[in-house]
């Protein structure tokens, strides 16, 4: 089970601050969340892949976007929208 | 010539003298506008070498050649000058109707030299030129001078005007357009330098377009693309939304950058904020994101309306920074400083440093006794303003900045004061994010996210953000050079994630309004230039290598909330070389030309 923590625009379009979904790769995460959040799918998730400008990191300590990437059960996974700025 | 009127009006507001400098089209082409133009203007008029608070000084409002085009978010000028935060270049800029009125009195630039016997408003209509007296909007606030002026001269006029900040020389005054400001390095003191409270602007004369036709259908574009999902952000929850990603991160500077996180962020989120108060949005003139979000304030002691627009800076810089997690102090700080005319930023990072100071026993051993400044004492910050505002003893060291601060209070205090350059940190924590490290130790301002922004890097996969090595500096270079033509032609940052091919669609932009063949290439070689024409106005004014470099204690303490977050002094010094290598120059930062 990955755990997974939203931010901004992917927060507000799932309508949750924290979730779990089912591994292992980041795609599959990925796949879980479009079935359950259709918003967040609509918005953010193409397929097993992220949207221009979202990004994933894991464990807050590195940034990922391929889909094939390996994740550990009791991963954590935060998804955020890829600019910071302001 | 199109999108360019060719030349520039020179103002001696010490004897109301006007003279129009032409500007050739090579020098446009080789600087575009905005803040590349107002650097070789600044240079050509030997600003670099002068006091920037002297009446020699000079101060340039500066348009660009995209400024009344259609394409959204264009409303921008620069306000360039040499910082008296910093004594190095400063350029800041600003959206407003102001750009596009500075634009059509004919000139592609303002410069403002001299100083006015009296407080003066300077009134550009055309060729007029006509300075009045201030002495009715003397110490007023930003939104006060400007509403009066309204009413003076009539809602054609669009407006420059500083704040009682600017007016007393604090040394980041902002200079304030219908509510936004030219914020960061203190422009706003630079005007006041010259006994002028406000400018007020008004023209006839319009710029053609090379390719009218052509220009209109790519503005269609562009806008439609604004509204997508790139810009959705900025949109729907503003800058503001940075705070919790940066504090899941660990690099939101928090007490004066002694740790990374702040355990009350969730408080101080627009996601929590919006719930309970109520908010509105609006955009700068001729813009299609709309990333402005208004918060009400409720009403004031006179029953008047009051609100605060928030952004990620003054959130962060006057909340966690200073320890504070009262949301209610933390907007009522911003709208404070946005009256005043204060660059939150700045007001912030020194008022940060002297609750660090005075905790640890440093003010009251140089005779100012403030034992009521505390971190996370919000009326502490509210008192610490009003001080400022006041010009208190404490209030006029605050004045001065951290630096200058540092200075007086002595001990090691420098190494804890929040600067680079002068200029205090953005809410980046730089040991946490070490490409953007780099871009605030080579940054021609000092610590800017504005003029870099190699936090995008950091925030990718092509580096470790907390091991970076040289191979950063190459990309480091590429944020600041994609900066360098934005903040020239002029487009809003916020647009960057619409563009597939950046270079080359800002040089079809350019091409559509001058007629020139300009390619992705010349346009690379154009932000070299600028960047290079900082750098050279920079030496002129007196820097040397030593000043790329990060406050101590950036360099010698790990985040405590991220032991991985680790910077020396050795490694930093590493990015700067290869970035001053990456860049052509030497590698202690000498460009070639020198």
């Amino acid at each position: 089970m990955i755990h997974v923590e939203l931010f901004g625009i992917p927060r507000s379009r799932a309508g949750v601050e924290k979730t779990t979904a089912k591994g292992p790769c980041l795609g599959d995460v990925l796949l879980d969340l479009s079935e359950r959040f259709p918003a967040l799918a609509k918005e953010c998730i193409d397929g097993r892949s992220l949207r221009a400008g979202y990004t994933a990191n894991l464990r807050g300590e590195q940034f990922i976007t391929d889909p094939e990437t390996r994740l550990t059960d009791g991963d954590t996974l935060l998804l955020l929208t890829l600019d910071a700025g302001g | 010539m199109y999108g360019y009127h060719g030349n520039y009006l020179r103002i001696d507001v010490s004897t109301g003298e006007t003279h129009r400098v032409p500007l050739a089209e090579s020098t446009l082409r080789e600087f575009v506008g905005g803040s590349g133009l107002g650097v070789r203007i600044l240079l050509d008029e030997n600003a670099a070498e002068v006091e920037p608070l002297s009446p020699e000084a000079a101060l340039a409002f500066v348009f660009s050649p995209l400024v009344g085009s259609p394409l959204t978010t264009s409303a921008k000028f620069a306000v360039v000058s040499k910082s008296p935060l910093t004594a190095r270049i400063n350029d800041s800029l600003a959206s407003s109707g102001f750009a596009i009125a500075g634009k059509k009195t004919g000139h592609d630039a303002l410069v403002i030299t001299g100083r006015a016997r009296q407080p003066s408003i300077l009134v550009i209509e055309d060729e007029q030129v006509r300075l009045l007296p201030a002495d009715h909007i003397a110490g007023m606030t930003t939104s006060d001078a400007e509403q009066k002026l309204k009413q003076q001269l009539g809602e054609r006029f669009q407006l420059a005007v500083i704040g009682p900040a600017g007016e007393r020389l604090v040394r980041y005054a902002t200079i304030s357009h219908d509510g936004r400001h030219a914020g960061r390095g203190g422009s706003g003191a630079v005007l006041g330098a010259k006994n002028i409270k406000a400018v007020a602007v008004c023209g006839s004369r319009r710029c053609e377009w090379a390719e009218p036709d052509l220009l209109t259908q790519l503005a269609k574009s562009l806008s439609a693309k604004s509204f997508g999902p790139a810009t959705a952000k900025y949109r729907e929850l503003g800058t503001a939304s940075n705070l919790l990603v940066f504090n899941r991160l660990n690099v939101l500077p928090t007490r004066n950058f002694q740790q990374g996180s702040f355990p009350s962020a969730e408080a101080l989120s627009p996601e929590q904020m919006q719930q309970s108060r109520e908010r509105t949005r609006a955009s700068c003139v001729a813009c299609t994101i709309g990333c402005e979000h208004i918060y009400s304030l409720g009403n004031n002691s006179n029953g008047k309306a009051q609100s605060v627009r928030i952004e990620y800076e003054n959130l962060f810089a006057l909340g966690p920074l200073c320890g504070v997690s009262d949301p209610e102090v933390v907007l009522e700080s911003s709208r404070f400083c946005d009256e005043q005319g204060l660059d939150t930023i700045s007001a912030g990072g020194t008022i940060a440093f002297a609750m660090e100071c005075a905790e640890r026993g440093y003010l009251s051993a140089i005779g100012l006794d403030a034992p009521w400044l505390r971190f996370g004492n919000g009326p502490a910050l509210l008192r610490a303003l009003q001080e400022i505002a006041d010009g208190t003893e404490l209030g006029q060291r605050l004045a001065q900045g951290s630096r200058r601060f540092a200075q007086e209070v002595g001990r090691d205090s420098i190494k804890f004061a929040p600067q680079v350059k002068g200029l205090e940190l953005p809410g980046y924590d730089p040991r946490g994010l070490q490409t953007m490290a780099l871009g605030f130790a080579v940054g021609s301002r000092g610590a800017d996210h504005n003029r870099s922004g190699a936090y995008e890097v950091d925030f990718s996969e092509a580096v470790d953000r907390r091991d970076v090595g040289p191979e950063a500096a190459q990309l480091a270079v590429e944020t600041e050079d994609k900066a360098a033509i934005m903040d020239s032609l002029i487009l809003c940052k916020f647009l960057r994630g619409v563009f597939v091919d950046y270079f080359g669609e800002a040089a079809e932009m350019l091409r559509l309004v001058t007629g020139w063949e300009v390619s992705a290439n010349e346009l690379r070689a154009t932000a070299q230039r600028i960047v290079e024409a900082k750098k050279e106005f920079n030496i002129r004014a007196g820097w040397t290598p030593v000043e790329d470099t990060l406050p101590e204690r950036m360099l010698s303490t790990p985040l405590p909330d991220d032991a991985r977050a680790e910077l020396s002094t050795e490694r930093l010094q590493q990015l700067v070389r290869a970035y001053n290598v990456a860049r052509g120059w030497s590698e202690d930062g000498y460009p070639a030309s020198r």
